[in-house]
């Protein structure tokens, strides 16, 4: 709306590419900002479509962010469509437990980037990861703390859900914490938007989504009609972890971890999960029978409070249409009992963020997220700190 | 979020208005590039949001820039394959560069450049930037469905209506409508006037109340008869409009110093020149002048216009793209050849328009616009026993 400079010439109106970029360039776009207002720190992460750096904005260094690169490099098809998806999606989530995108900037065009403009996705940075905690053994969580964590990871969750979005990345590297101890769902790059059953017609999601050791075993079925109840199954396994401090299924394979699933969950059978035996994949693999069901036991030695282990069992459970959704998790009697959902900042404050980042394992590298065909590596698991295995 | 509803003096003020392009040029480019993404959309089987969405952008996206500097079919196209990947129907770019180029003539497409699909990618950033990732556009029919629904009636009138409002809504990505007004309110005002030509009156609906007069007033607030009419006109002028054909072809690109001679004049049907008036006419006899289509002697062209889908089973689908590029656009408003459009039902005149409605300026949120609902309390909390 605002008049501005012309850049090109006026007998030749059409701009050339070169001229288009300069126009870009010199047009003030009056609704994104220049991503030179932060300033960078540190880089933080490697995610799918670019790295992550903390930084801090240059009219107020108080302020700290984290800036989410979009590499645009490799892209055949322009804006990458995940990063416009996560985009849209937290666009849409304004919550409390769900991390917050602040704005979206841009970075003009040079001749270092061969003229390509970056974009930054620019979110509230949080001081703590969840896999990073659980993975510092100074950090000790008492039951009223592991409390607080679950009641706002499940809140954040029964958000989302009533919101029609689907996280389907789960695990603990993805929920962030605050150094006051508020707990942020993070990385929607795989999220999407449901809907039940459009018309009667079912939904064809791909089953290829969550890390593998999160992956709920309707998904390694080959479900694609999917829902709320998949990220429910990660966040039981994120339950569990918050006592064992590491993820309680590691397979490397599909197969094996369904096998592990049926060694802690019971055998995969049409009599506990009814039509089971019409999932594409049901035949195909190798499902280990005569199995029990053995979630409470298992965990018990670890968890202890028999609230925890009931609400566990609740999680894990293999039929997704019987899982508890997260509006039935928050009114178990594990958040409404002694000793009550707790306050996290106090124990954050002794992991002050330079103790996270000097002292604690560096944040896990984000290489071997699992999406699509990957698997996680033995190295990747080398290189995440997670060899020892619970079961 | 930004705003993106103007008034109409901002619509007067645009980008491509100080870079000298007439009023009705514009308005005419705006047309056409609806239309081109409405066509190339069908054609690529994407579904009426995905349009819509595009569309959206298209319109947004000159409220920043010029015609003269972004040739509209390129921006077309970019819209088009933005709108794809947010709605989840992505299409490929040189899928939709080839589709468009199989609807574009080579002197239109020569706009493209050397490496159309370059061209696209390279203005992708630019459209972005423009619309400030404000991706999640809203369009009026789900709006028109819901509606629809609480309506009570003959079953058959009122499919044959919201048949007839699609169709408008549709028609109605040609105007700038969707830079005025919220999807609601052009919902509302679309039911109204298919309501009116249909002969659909609507004398209940589910969830009456005394103090509701009308069946909008249930979903909208404040909305006037005068804002009604002006929008219906705004849609209804569309069918009184020369077609792209016949109107010159008057591409923003070639040099085109300001000059006072107007190429973009609108022709009537019979080729004579007609000064489109700036405002419509404020007095009664205008009225007649709003040619409500007039469907019997129009065949009726495969149109991107969908059937309007059965209470049961909405959201419809596209029907079949259209094998001829439709060009319908000046032509009656379409849909299964409707016998009752056969021109203002005289048992219930087309209420006379009676003065340009006064603008507000429109603020962004309003009742309708209910933010995500705050997660519930869960379980209020008792204190242990002690
Ligand atoms: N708001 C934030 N504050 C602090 N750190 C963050 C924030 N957002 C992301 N990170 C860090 O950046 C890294 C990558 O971020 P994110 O998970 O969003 O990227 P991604 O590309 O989606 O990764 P992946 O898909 O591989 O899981 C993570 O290690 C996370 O800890």
């Amino acid at each position: 709306m605002q008049p501005r400079e012309k850049t090109h010439s006026h007998s030749h109106p059409v701009m050339t590419l070169k001229e288009k970029e300069k126009y870009i360039e010199n047009f003030k776009f009056p609704f994104c900002d220049d991503s030179a207002k932060y300033e960078k720190v540190a880089k933080i992460g490697q995610g799918t479509f670019g790295e992550v750096f903390k930084a801090k904005e240059k009219a107020n260094s108080k302020k700290l962010v984290a800036m989410k690169k979009v590499l645009m490099d490799n892209e055949k098809e322009g804006f990458p469509i995940t990063a416009l998806r996560e985009i849209r999606i937290l666009q849409r989530l304004k919550h409390e437990n769900v991390v917050n995108l602040i704005e979206i900037c841009h970075k003009r065009a040079s001749q270092q980037n061969k003229c390509l403009s970056t974009f930054y996705l620019i979110f509230e940075f949080c001081e703590h990861d969840l896999a990073g905690l659980l993975s510092n053994i100074n950090v000790k969580f008492n039951l009223g703390e592991i409390k607080k964590v679950m009641q706002q990871l499940l809140n954040g969750l029964y958000y989302i859900h009533s919101n029609k979005i689907l996280h389907r990345d789960m695990k603990a590297a993805n929920v962030l914490i605050t150094k006051n101890g508020v707990l942020k769902l993070a990385d929607f790059g795989l999220a999407r938007a449901f809907s039940a059953n459009k018309n009667g017609q079912p939904n064809r999601f791909t089953n290829r989504v969550v890390t593998l050791w999160y992956r709920p075993p309707e998904l390694l079925l080959g479900e694609r009609n999917y829902g709320p109840p998949v990220d429910l199954w990660g966040a039981g396994c994120i339950m569990a972890e918050m006592w064992t401090r590491s993820p309680i299924m590691q397979g490397n394979t599909e197969q094996q971890q369904l096998t592990l699933i049926s060694q802690l969950c019971g055998s995969i059978t049409p009599a506990v999960w009814p039509g089971v035996e019409n999932l594409e994949l049901y035949k195909q693999m190798e499902l280990p029978q005569q199995q029990k069901r053995k979630v409470k036991d298992r965990l018990k030695p670890y968890m202890k409070d028999a609230y925890a282990c009931d609400l566990l069992d609740k999680l894990l459970v293999l039929d997704p249409s019987k899982r508890a959704d997260a509006d039935t998790a928050l009114n178990h009697d594990f958040f409404w009992t002694d000793p009550m959902p707790c306050d996290l900042g106090k124990m954050l404050a002794q992991h002050s963020q330079s103790m996270f980042e000097f002292l604690a394992p560096p944040r896990r590298s984000r290489t071997h997220h699992t999406m699509a065909n990957q698997r996680p590596t033995t190295s990747a698991m080398q290189d995440s700190g997670y060899q020892d295995r619970v079961f | 979020m930004p705003c993106w509803y103007y008034d109409k003096k901002e619509l007067r003020n645009t980008p491509s208005a100080l870079d000298n392009i007439e009023y009705d040029t514009e308005m005419r480019y705006r047309k056409e590039g609806a239309r081109f993404i409405i066509d190339t959309g069908s054609k690529m089987d994407l579904g009426y949001n995905t349009t819509a969405t595009g569309v959206v952008y298209f319109h947004r996206f000159y409220m920043f820039h010029s015609f003269r500097q972004f040739p509209r079919y390129v921006t077309a196209c970019c819209c088009l394959f933005l709108a794809g990947k947010v709605e989840e129907t992505p299409k490929k770019c040189k899928d939709i560069i080839k589709t468009a180029r199989s609807l574009l003539s080579d002197a239109k497409f020569a706009t493209f450049g050397e490496d159309p699909k370059e061209e696209v990618m390279t203005l992708e950033r630019i459209l972005l930037q423009t619309i400030k990732f404000d991706l999640q556009v809203e369009h009026p029919y789900s709006y028109l469905i819901r509606y629809a629904k609480c309506l009570k009636g003959d079953k058959a009138k009122l499919q044959k209506m919201v048949q007839m409002a699609w169709t408008f809504v549709n028609d109605s990505l040609c105007t700038t409508l969707a830079l005025q007004w919220e999807p609601e309110i052009i919902a509302v005002a679309l039911m109204y006037l298919a309501g009116k030509l249909s002969q659909f009156e609507v004398i209940d609906w589910v969830g009456r109340v005394n103090k509701h007069l009308r069946w909008w007033d249930m979903f909208v607030e404040d909305v006037t008869m005068d804002l009604l009419e002006d929008i219906c006109h705004q849609v209804l002028d569309l069918y009184s409009q020369p077609t792209p054909t016949t109107a010159p072809d008057s591409p923003p690109l070639l040099p085109r110093p300001a000059q006072t001679t107007q190429p973009s004049s609108s022709k009537t049907a019979n080729g004579q020149e007609k000064e489109k008036p700036e405002v419509p006419e404020p007095n009664p006899p205008s009225v007649p002048a709003v040619s409500i289509p007039d469907v019997p002697t129009y065949p009726y062209p495969p149109s991107f216009t969908t059937t309007a889908p059965h209470a049961s089973a909405y959201p419809p689908a596209y029907t079949n793209p259209p094998v001829v590029p439709p060009t319908h656009i000046a032509a009656p408003p379409p849909g299964p050849p409707p016998p009752h459009m056969a021109g203002p039902p005289p048992g219930v005149p087309f209420t006379p328009y009676v003065a340009p409605p006064h603008y507000p300026p429109v603020v962004a949120t309003g009742p309708y616009y209910a933010p995500t609902p705050p997660s519930q309390p869960h379980r209020p909390y008792y204190p242990p026993p002690s």
